[in-house]
């Protein structure tokens, strides 16, 4: 028989057939062969076992089943040493030999196969298993996002070279074909020299989300300026009063002179743009004084500052007259105020809490807000309503009570219900929906609200009435956040994107899409630069809100994320997932810089404390946690691991409340933590 | 294959009226089923994530539908878990029970309530980091204690503050006298033994474990023996000992104990027999809570104050029965003078006109009630009666050191500024001649002040108290006062000399202010008036 006869023979059986990777592995093996010129094709030992497996093809689904029940004893008897990451290698070709025989039709097979195996991956990727039991047939793997992108991309796997070769070498010499196919198929080993890592330190292993990895690695390369925005209110007061922050030594100190020269220039155009009032420009001529005083000797106290960022937005004048109907300078001179009387929090300090509990909501609450000063509460009910009760009236009232009895003086304070019943609250309707989340602006002036029927309303307290109903999503709009300066806020929907609106616009300003599944909640970063959104494909992107481009992608959480705060210093972020982990993100590398362990339950809401020292965590397991975020973040990696996990995760306070999930969290301007939850029945 | 079985397609394909689905078509749409199933239960869980909950409802399922553009499923409130009931003759077919509903039953059902409306409240988690103990935060119990502490550091785990329960531990002595006590007390508190028992109560060093156990005691046996006169006076017994015995603190059990003690003041029934003295066990009970307030009134700034409250209440309530008001007039009275004279006194005349007709043959036929009417009214005497001793001796010439020294055991609530006046009278008290001239000055000064009108007035009336009283109880006191008064003009005869001189002093003070007294001898109408004011009219006249 002629050589090239029997090649094309084989192949056309093979494409008949279906085999691909056999066809990969031939054609190569031709090729091989026909630029070493004319070997003998049947001494070629590994040509011979493509045939022998060819003639075997017969009884394929059972094969399937019997070398990865090999390769998986082989892999749990392995050495010690390795066993960690051949163990890692299991789960993909777990994933991908069931998914091959969903595609080749065997799906009693792919069941039975599915299901002997299962509980070895159980505990790291129960979601993942949950959504591919329900592919039974060629045309869901298709339908079903997820599996298409397994199916269509590579799975990068850290392995030292050591177990590569351990590997390589079984499939090889126990002829498990099929096996060794979905590896050079589906898996691309990044082999490493050297020692092999430790299971913990690669949480990137647990998504198999395509070639998310190497996007993520070329995403995360890109710059970006975490520092805070230059001439806000706590700036001028550090200018002003000489109030050294305590915020940590950063690598930006190098530019402080000349971003101080510049910041100068800034504040004296606006000086004589004379647009503000009259203390203000006292203020800022204060404070560029100075300012100027510290060009001249820098070295004072330059390195207790974090760097200094301009804005990219063109950004509100917050304070303008008028916005929010108070007197701009009032307003100003409060916050002000707030910062000065704010309490230093620290591990050997722990803030006071408030809490806020809602009674008699029969299960219908969605969400809660607190604004700034943590006197208006908002709550977001299934019932298409918005309720905002004013706590400091809430107060006066009781005490009202007890000195006036009944003819109360002030009805104007009550709004009546439809029967004339007094209500304690305002209520705003509305949306059409469920409503699944709302936000103060940062004056406590308007609520932002988004509901399941695709709309986010803007709503005045001062009104107490509907300005803007916003369209754009075409989904259930989960979350929405104003900006840490106001005018702007950035939502998240089911329909995967994020986006950014202005409240002057009925039009969203930018669409941040990217994420493989629902975005479930968003945050603003400090400097309004950037926001994060976590979704329920397990990532958290920070996304560039003047590009609209996705800078940074953080993998590591093992289940849908549900919260996320930024720290006030701009540098670190946390997010928090259905598992109840918390993660601590350093913003520039894009690593985890510690996981927090400790709640059971989902964690619905993160707070950063003012100063960032503290991260205060809200969860479904009725307690409110306290940990102390310096110590998590100053430990470095590498500190980390020699010293075990002794000082890596540091809870410093669990409060438990009276079985109340916590639903939100606040630090108000003075350091006092405000939470709010729903009182549940006792079970 | 699909965890929906083929015959699950083919029932659901005949419910809607598809009877002749091929066998293929079934076992096609199975795993399609399934899979739409999981789809729209991951979108639910997405709904439900959202809504804060970890418990799918079918609102989340219907969300999700929602989602999807499907129509969602009517008829499945979140209301009750759905009850599946297995089909007769078949082992694995379910179906959901679905009642049949009369229209008739759901018109005519009244309203259900309305659901209470949502609202906030609001308290302190923590206070700089420190749970305050508040019933709003969750019990400290919930919170298990580290098992051990070393392990709980080393796993990194916080520290959490714990205040473990004490744990007392009752000696067994302990613990077989308080059984003794409480057998004496229940069932043979007329022995002697009973005795002996009041008396180590009274006394005995060491008792204080078992003060809880005492006050719950108490508390319990009065609370469901009210009909056990015997019982309940054995009790007060038991309480009166335990107050005498110097060491015992017995302060902070004292909100327990009031409760009971109060009971046994003023309760409509004590003891269930006519036999039952229960007059006797109000008087003392009513010793016992003047000696409570004597002693715990400085601590308990509150004590005071909440007991007359109720007293007062139960007195001022025509509905409650005479010997309730028996009880609350001796509580007041027990309470001392000054107490009698600004809350009793100034409720004298129109309480007089209710129990009036009460006390008449003619207007009250049930001798029982008139005979509660008689010793209401002797009550009442008695302590105007005391009250107005009090007043007298108050009353600059008359007090005396020695008649001082006489009263000073009978209990009385000296308040502030009486002390300071009956301190100012002592210092001026040496030259009595002064004090003739200077007293009725000093008199008039403070008479000025209305409170002062009613004791004033009868001011004289018990000096010259004579066995005027019909009844014998109210008699008793007038008479020790006269007796005590006898007693004092016996030892001070000098000073007796001169005080029909300092009386017609005062009366003449009196008269000056005439109109006052006279207005107030109206105020107290008939019924008054023919007992008290009789003697005192003598002397005016």
């Amino acid at each position: 028989m002629d050589e090239e006869q029997v090649v094309k023979f084989v192949e056309t059986y093979l494409k008949k057939k279906g085999f691909k990777q056999a066809e990969l592995a031939f054609h190569d093996e031709v090729q091989h062969n026909s630029n070493a010129n004319s070997v003998d094709i049947h001494s070629d030992p590994d040509l011979s076992l493509l045939l022998l497996s060819l003639s075997q093809s017969e009884d394929t689904p059972a094969r399937y089943h019997e070398e990865y029940r090999k390769l998986r004893s082989w892999t749990h008897s392995s050495l010690d040493l390795y066993k960690p990451e051949l163990l890692r290698v299991l789960y993909p070709v777990f994933v991908h030999c069931y998914m091959d025989l969903v595609a080749k039709g065997h799906i009693q097979e792919a069941r039975t196969f599915f299901n002997s195996f299962r509980e070895d991956h159980e505990t790291v990727h129960s979601r993942d298993l949950q959504k591919l039991e329900g592919v039974l047939s060629p045309s869901h793997l298709e339908e079903m996002e997820f599996a298409h992108t397994l199916r269509q991309s590579k799975v990068n796997l850290k392995i030292c070279q050591y177990s590569n070769e351990l590997m390589m070498q079984y499939l090889r010499n126990t002829k498990s074909t099929m096996m060794l196919g979905i590896v050079n198929e589906h898996i691309n080993f990044q082999v490493s020299p050297g020692q092999p890592s430790s299971i913990s330190d690669d949480a990137e292993v647990v998504t198999l989300i395509g070639n998310s990895q190497d996007a993520a690695n070329q995403i995360n390369k890109k710059e970006i300026h975490w520092g805070l925005l230059e001439d806000s209110l706590e700036e001028r007061l550090e200018k002003a009063g000489g109030l050294l922050s305590d915020s940590e030594k950063t690598e930006g100190d190098a530019k402080e002179g000349d971003l101080d020269e510049t910041k100068v220039n800034i504040l004296k155009r606006s000086v004589e743009g004379g647009k503000q009032g009259a203390s203000v420009k006292k203020l800022k001529k204060d404070k560029a004084a100075s300012a100027t005083a510290k060009v001249v000797r820098p070295e004072t106290n330059t390195s207790s500052i974090a760097p200094r960022v301009k804005s990219e937005l063109p950004l509100p004048v917050m304070l303008e007259a008028g916005y929010g109907g108070q007197c701009p300078t009032e307003v100003e001179q409060s916050i002000l105020e707030d910062l000065r009387n704010r309490v230093q929090l620290s591990s050997a300090a722990l803030p006071s809490v408030s809490f806020y509990t809602f009674i008699n909501t029969h299960n219908g609450l969605n969400c809660s807000s607190i604004s700034q000063d943590g006197s208006l509460v908002a709550g977001g009910f299934s019932d298409s309503s918005l309720k905002v009760w004013d706590m400091a009236k809430l107060g006066q009232q009781s005490g009202n009570s007890v000195l006036q009895g009944e003819n109360d003086t002030a009805p104007s304070e009550h709004v009546l219900g439809p029967n004339g019943v007094k209500r304690s609250y305002t209520l705003f309707q509305g949306h059409l929906g469920p409503v699944y989340s709302a936000t103060f602006s940062p004056l406590g002036d308007f609520i932002l609200s988004s509901s399941a029927d695709t709309t986010i309303r803007l709503w005045s307290t001062k009104l107490n009435a509907n300005i803007v109903c916003y369209k754009g999503h075409n989904y259930p709009v989960w979350d929405v956040q104003f900006s840490p300066l106001g005018h702007y806020f950035a939502s998240a929907s089911h329909d995967r994107t994020a986006r950014i609106w202005s409240m002057d616009r009925i039009h969203p300003l930018r669409i941040m899409a990217g994420h493989l599944s629902d975005v479930d909640c968003v945050q603003w970063h400090a400097n309004c630069n950037y926001i994060a959104t976590g979704s329920s494909d397990k990532t958290v992107r920070l996304w560039d809100v003047q590009s609209g481009e996705c800078v940074r992608i953080f993998i590591g959480h093992r289940s849908m994320i549900l919260s996320l705060a930024m720290s006030p210093d701009g540098r670190y972020m946390a997010s928090a997932d259905e598992d109840g982990t918390i993660m601590m993100w350093d913003l520039s590398s894009g690593r985890c810089v510690s996981p927090l362990m400790g709640h059971n339950s989902c964690v619905w809401t993160l707070a950063f404390s003012c100063e960032g020292s503290l991260l205060a965590s809200g969860s479904a397991d009725c307690t409110v946690k306290i940990w102390d975020v310096t110590t998590s973040t100053k430990v470095t990696r590498t500190e980390e691991i020699k010293t075990g996990s002794a000082n890596r995760l540091r809870s410093l306070k669990t409060l438990p409340t009276k079985s109340t999930p916590v639903y939100s969290l606040r630090f108000s301007r003075r350091n006092l933590l405000f939470a709010a939850g729903v009182l549940s029945k006792c079970k | 294959m699909s965890i929906v079985p083929k015959e699950t397609i083919e029932v659901i394909a005949q419910s809607i009226g598809i009877n002749n689905l091929s066998e293929d078509a079934a076992l096609s749409l199975a795993p399609d089923v399934e899979y739409r199933m999981r789809e729209v239960m991951q979108e639910a869980i997405k709904c439900m994530r959202h809504s804060k909950r970890t418990i799918l409802t079918s609102d989340d399922v219907d969300a999700a539908l929602n989602l999807r553009n499907v129509e969602p499923i009517y008829g499945f409130a979140s209301g009750g878990p759905l009850q599946f009931k297995r089909a007769i003759g078949h082992r694995d077919l379910f179906y959901i029970d679905d009642k049949d509903v009369d229209f008739k039953d759901v018109i005519e059902a009244p309203l259900p309530k309305a659901p209470l409306d949502t609202s906030v409240v609001c308290h302190w988690l923590a206070i700089e980091g420190v749970q305050p103990a508040i019933p709003e935060n969750a019990p400290l119990e919930v919170i298990a204690p580290p098992s051990d502490g070393k392990n709980s550091e080393q796993k990194d785990k916080l520290p959490v503050d714990i205040k473990l329960p004490v744990k007392h531990v009752l000696s067994r002595e302990l613990q077989l006298y308080f059984d003794k006590i409480t057998e004496l007390t229940l069932r043979r508190s007329d022995s002697a033994l009973f005795k002996e028992a009041l008396v180590s109560l009274a006394t005995d060093s060491g008792l204080h474990p078992l003060v809880p156990y005492f006050t719950c005691f108490i508390a319990d046996e009065v609370a469901c023996g009210l009909n056990d006169y015997k019982l309940l006076f054995a009790l007060m017994r038991v309480v009166w000992s335990l107050l005498q015995n110097p060491h015992i603190h017995i302060e902070p059990y004292l909100h327990q104990l009031m409760p009971s003690v109060v009971t046994c003041l003023v309760a409509k029934r004590l003891g269930n027999r006519f036999a039952d003295n229960h007059w006797e066990l109000r008087d003392f009970t009513a010793s016992l809570v003047a000696s409570i307030c004597k002693r715990f009134g400085h601590i308990y700034g509150s004590l005071q104050t909440r007991l007359t409250k109720t007293l007062l209440n139960a007195l001022l309530d025509p509905k409650r029965s005479l010997t309730q008001h028996y009880g609350a007039i001796q509580g007041l009275a027990a309470l001392g003078p000054n107490v009698v004279r600004l809350l009793v006194l100034p409720n004298l005349e129109p309480y007089l006109r209710v129990l009036e007709p009460e006390m008449l043959l003619e207007k009250q036929r049930n001798e029982m009630k008139r005979y509660e009417a008689w010793r209401v009214y002797g009550a009442l005497l008695r302590a105007a009666g005391k009250c107005i001793y009090d007043r007298l001796k108050i009353f600059p010439p008359l007090p005396s050191p020695p008649a001082h020294a006489v009263w000073r055991d009978n209990r009385k609530i000296v308040t502030c500024s009486n002390k300071r006046k009956a301190g100012t009278e002592h210092l001026e008290q040496p030259p009595p001649k002064r004090l003739a001239t200077d007293g009725p000055v000093d008199v008039v000064s403070t008479d000025l002040s209305p409170s002062h009108m009613p004791g004033e007035a009868i001011t004289p009336a018990p000096s010259n108290d004579s066995n005027v009283g019909p009844s014998t109880s109210s008699a008793h006191m007038p008479n020790s006062n006269d007796l005590d008064r006898k007693v004092e003009r016996g030892k001070g005869d000098h000073r007796s000399m001169k005080t029909s001189a300092i009386l017609n002093q005062v009366w003449k003070d009196d008269l000056k202010s005439g109109h006052l007294v006279a207005s107030l001898f109206e105020l107290f109408g008939q019924g008054i008036l023919s007992f008290i004011p009789a003697p005192e009219m003598s002397l005016f006249l």
